[in-house]
């Protein structure tokens, strides 16, 4: 009797680990995806949203089955979400946390000034025995200064390319609106997105398209007062401002140029500020402000990831929309490169990511297709839009890609 | 003769502006007064102060105008709460224990606010429209009010605490605590009176720094903070006056400097500014000069 009941104890205990070890085996076949930026402080919104899109578009994804493997089953994807805090210091060392995990891959960072030095501890040349640097992959969805990509072989962006942006508006304007021929600029000194983009892009593609530039008014991300900015450009008389800046200088600013009655013909903002924030700061002084995107929910696809996004606490803009389109890039990149996701496949699959992501010269994305470039960098579809009655509306859809 | 109706121009916006300043440093300058501590988490109780009335405003569908009283009682329970959780539980003996705890709830407020609001900036109604035009001077009505404002809070402050039983209390606790508890004054009431009556007028100066600047935002906390220490050091540690005069001095002082060196180099100057102080006249504009060695 005691035997046979020892027997029927050990046959479950048996079966109970049995099942145990399944259930282990099923999660290590989760396919973890990890996201950093900037959930804490003043860009704090670049995080939320960026999180929100990586966990919706996950969710999407295993709902429709999940990922295939390349043993053939099926993968769940995982999205875990650290903060930098907008910080170089505190991105280099989330990273290295993200690294030393089980993570096939990283999104982000949110910020400029942290994905510079960030793309500067990865190796940067894939196969160099003597670059100890870290070889791990990273699909940066938010920091947009230009150029950053090319630091490291294995930094690859889906940001957009607001050189080409700029080009394509300047362009635009010159044969829409001929009566406009000089520009002045407004810049946010301290933060590096905003600063090359005024200094290498907007004014550099300006003058080449023939606008007269009259010059700048600086001033810092935490500045609240306007007076001299504003009198500068007022005294400028350009027919566009131009405000490389983020929402809350920008709507400084505005607010300041609307006190001192300075009333160009044309105002154009910087590609981050195609956002809420802009709208919640300074709606009605923002009126008309001109801003290239790379996302606005104009087709079903794009209206259908902004609901997604939505549900997750989140919205989707030109910085969102890229983490949203980097896991469905992911997912086919782990399918097409037969992608273990096992422990003991970790750095195989992480270098099977990385050389996925080299191959690509065309990605899906929510406005069509974008191109890659040598350099590990997207040509991403664009609009036009404009702040109308406290809502962004598309103003131009130019013919590209 | 441009560039001189410019700096002029320049040197009378910084003024005005200045006057936000002021408020913020009335502030640090009254607590600093009656307990000899310095209250880090000043300007960010004024931000939040403002931030709740605004909130307190729309969800109650008041007019704008009321911002200011509801401003005013949420930062003088905000005052409450940092006296509570920064000096009250704090031993007081410990110089850098009240320092250190109040940077402590200036990060917390600070990040409280970023959670609630996402760090997006928040439009602020404008409480006081239209420009001052006076030749080729054009002067900021609203900031004007501010300064009114600074000026009104000052006669108000100087009253309670020179013509009042309260102020007659509070001098005395600042001067001698124990012999003024062994007159039967209560040291913790004084204080958490001193903290309340500061937090309110911080509300006041929160709702009118987001009028002034049209927004509020947690990016307003730092730089008010720093400018707030700068006002109450030039001004003269526990001046009030010497506050007003300070806050005015820095705006115009900071908006000149980058006028005719650039943003980039402003700081710095206004910086050398409050080391010039320091050396020259430590004890500030109107304080007394401490004792040196």
């Amino acid at each position: 009797m005691f035997t046979a009941r020892a027997t029927a104890l050990t046959a479950a205990i048996g079966l109970a680990m049995l099942a145990n070890t399944g259930t282990a085996d099923a999660q290590e076949r989760q396919v973890k995806i990890s996201g950093f930026g900037a959930m804490s402080g003043v860009v704090r919104s670049f995080g939320i949203n960026s999180k929100a899109a990586l966990e919706a578009a996950a969710d999407q994804i295993n709902k429709a089955g999940g990922v295939t493997l390349g043993d053939g089953t099926k993968g769940k994807i995982v999205i875990d979400f650290l903060d930098d805090r907008c910080n170089a210091e505190e991105g280099i060392s989330v990273l290295r946390r993200i690294a030393s995990g089980d993570a096939l891959v990283a999104v982000g960072p949110t910020c400029s000034n942290v994905a510079e030095p960030l793309f500067g501890v990865l190796q940067k040349k894939v196969g160099d025995a003597g670059d100890t640097g870290l070889q791990f992959p990273v699909f940066t969805d938010v920091a947009i200064k230009i150029g950053l990509a090319k630091i490291s072989e294995w930094a690859f962006r889906n940001v957009p390319n607001e050189t080409e942006m700029y080009t394509t508006l300047f362009k635009w304007l010159k044969a829409t609106k001929p009566d406009l021929k000089s520009i002045y600029g407004g810049v946010e000194e301290n933060f590096a997105h905003s600063r090359a983009t005024w200094y290498a892009v907007m004014k550099e593609v300006a003058a080449k398209e023939g606008f007269e530039v009259k010059g700048e008014s600086k001033w810092l991300l935490e500045d609240t007062n306007f007076s001299n900015q504003a009198r500068e450009a007022k005294k400028a008389e350009a027919d566009i401002i131009a405000i490389a800046a983020h929402p809350f200088s920008t709507c400084g600013m505005l607010k300041e140029m609307a006190r001192q009655g300075v009333k160009p013909k044309l105002l154009i903002g910087l590609t981050s500020s195609s956002s809420m924030e802009t709208m919640q700061g300074c709606a009605g002084e923002a009126e008309a402000i001109i801003i290239p995107t790379s996302f606005a929910p104009v087709n079903d696809q794009a209206r259908a990831a902004a609901d997604a996004v939505t549900k997750f606490k989140g919205s989707l803009d030109l910085h969102s929309g890229a983490a949203w389109e980097n896991v469905f890039i992911l997912k086919k990149i782990i399918e097409d490169e037969k992608v273990m996701a096992k422990a003991d496949t970790l750095k195989a699959d992480r270098e099977k990511i990385r050389a996925g992501l080299a191959k690509l010269t065309a990605t899906d994305g929510l406005l069509g297709k974008s191109t890659r470039t040598p350099d590990r960098e997207a040509v991403k579809p664009y609009l036009f839009v404009h702040a109308k009655s406290g809502k962004w509306e598309v103003l131009h859809t130019p013919a590209v890609n | 003769m441009g560039s001189i109706v410019d700096l002029l121009q320049s040197m009378a916006d910084g003024l005005l502006f200045g006057a936000t300043y002021s408020l913020i440093g009335i502030g640090f300058t009254l607590v600093f007064g009656v307990m000899h501590k310095i209250n880090m988490a000043y300007a960010a109780a004024s931000i939040a102060g403002a931030y709740a009335g605004l909130v307190l405003l729309q969800l109650a569908g008041l007019p704008p105008w009321l911002v200011i009283p509801v401003s005013c009682l949420a930062g003088a329970l905000f005052g409450l709460v940092i006296y509570v959780t920064c000096f009250l539980l704090i031993p007081l003996s410990a110089p850098l224990a009240t320092l250190m705890s109040t940077v402590g709830m200036l990060l917390l407020i600070d990040e409280i606010v970023v959670h609630l609001t996402a760090g997006m900036p928040v439009n602020y109604p404008t409480l006081v429209r239209g420009m001052v035009s006076m030749g080729e001077f054009l002067l900021r009505g609203d900031l004007m009010v501010v300064f009114l404002v600074a000026v009104l809070s000052m006669a108000v402050l100087m009253y309670l605490l020179y013509r009042t039983r309260l102020g007659l209390a509070t001098r005395a606790v600042s001067q001698q605590p124990v012999a003024a508890q062994l007159c039967g004054m209560s040291l913790g009431q004084v204080n958490a009176l001193t903290f309340a009556i500061t937090g309110a007028l911080g509300g006041v100066a929160g709702a009118l720094i987001g009028s002034a600047v049209g927004m509020l935002s947690p990016l307003l906390t730092a730089p008010l903070t720093v400018k707030g220490l700068i006002v109450t050091v030039i001004g003269g540690l526990g001046s009030i006056p010497g506050a007003i005069i300070a806050g005015l001095l820095v705006g115009a002082a900071e908006n000149v400097f980058q006028f005719l060196r650039g943003v980039t180099e402003r700081d710095i100057y206004v910086m050398l500014l409050l080391f010039v102080f320091l050396v020259f006249r430590p004890g500030g504009i109107l304080g007394q000069d401490p004792a040196r060695n």
